[in-house]
């Protein structure tokens, strides 16, 4: 074969890479953008104290959480109230009630609480090595697209009784995958299907669906929580 | 926007009344038609709460009671700006009361010296 032959192949095929990889890109959603709770059109403000399912907890992780309710209950205590963020799952299912923002980067997607200005990273290049990840409320989040779907697997979670709704172990692994959706009055969902593996506390998965709404023109504002502690330190240095 | 976000706060009451050191347990958030009248000491919008004082009058004297609030960044999005709520206006409270019945309760919304609500 001649020299300008393998040349021109080798172009053709280069630029053939190069427009799958474009086609792939393409087909990959874009989730940057400010989002909030989802309600359906027409439908009315969520209840408050809806009963919920029984969880499939195991005898020892009840416990846990029963003697944890049995502790804040009674006071109504709860991490936020003393400056502490959600941490997963329930950061990404709610974040009560407050917006999110998610910057989309192709090796990396960040996800900004505008509670208490928590802050999720997904990683979507190669995987940290294990030694460089400890335990966290929000966990370490490693992502990949299959067509227009986000995988994401969370591992690396503190055990947390706190959880509103899903306790978990620090074995708990969490599945999320996300879809974006426009609605026949043009805004954007989208949509998280959760699935929640943790053998240690619960005798079979836990699903969850969690909807955000795209909300144009909305800022997320700075969540400072700790300034009024700051102050009373302050006042307090400044009576002695 | 304001009333969506008003009715956010009533229903997801929960992470609004994320307070330091406080508890949403002492309220009695099921009476949602309170209002109280009083000349702001302090109004301080924080987050996860906001801090008010009012000095208020009533069949049991006149005398300063503290009142918890919905966070900084929930009265902004309402409606509520720097300035608004000042020492020495006279506002009113919707505030769900204190389960005890002591002094004190949740405000859920403001209407401040000039007529807006938030």
């Amino acid at each position: 074969m001649r020299p300008s032959t393998v040349v021109a192949k080798l172009g053709a095929a280069l630029l053939g890479l190069c427009v799958a990889g474009a086609a792939l890109a393409a087909e990959r959603p874009d989730f940057t953008g400010v989002w909030g709770n989802y309600r359906a059109p027409g439908a009315g403000a969520p209840q408050r104290g809806a009963a919920q399912a029984a969880l499939p907890l195991r005898a020892e992780a009840k416990a846990k959480v029963d003697a944890y309710h049995a502790l804040v209950d009674p006071s109504g205590d709860t991490p936020g109230g003393f400056c502490l963020g959600t941490g997963m799952p329930g950061s990404m299912l709610g974040s009560g009630g407050y917006p999110m923002e998610i910057v989309q980067h192709d090796n990396m997607i960040l996800v900004v609480f505008e509670a208490h200005a928590e802050i999720r990273r997904i990683y979507l290049g190669a995987r940290h090595d294990e030694a460089d990840l400890f335990p966290d409320r929000n966990g370490y989040s490693h992502g990949r697209w299959e067509g227009d779907k986000l995988i994401v697997e969370t591992t690396h979670l503190k055990e947390a009784v706190d959880q509103a709704r899903y306790p978990h172990s620090d074995q708990a692994t969490i599945v999320e995958e996300y879809t974006l959706a426009t609605n026949d009055d043009g805004s954007k969902v989208l949509t998280s299907k959760m699935t929640l593996t943790d053998p240690k506390f619960y005798t079979q998965p836990i699903t969850a669906e969690k909807k955000w709404q795209y909300q144009p023109g909305v800022r997320l504002l700075p969540y400072e929580c700790d300034e009024p502690t700051w102050e009373e330190h302050l006042e307090g240095l400044r009576q002695h | 926007m304001k009333s969506s976000l008003v009715i956010a706060c009533a229903t997801l009451l929960a992470p609004c009344l994320a307070a330091a050191h406080h508890s949403a347990a002492r309220f009695d958030l099921a009476i949602r038609d309170r209002m109280v009248a009083g000349i702001v000491k302090e109004f301080k919008p924080a987050n996860p709460h906001t801090k008010i004082v009012l000095e208020i009058t009533d069949e049991k004297g006149t005398r300063d009671v503290e009142f918890e609030g919905h966070s900084l960044n929930n009265y902004y999005r309402a409606g509520w700006r720097e300035g608004m709520v000042n020492v020495g206006d006279k506002i009113t409270l919707n505030a769900a009361p204190t389960k005890d019945g002591s002094d004190g309760g949740y405000a859920l919304g403001v209407i401040a010296a000039n007529g807006t609500r938030f």
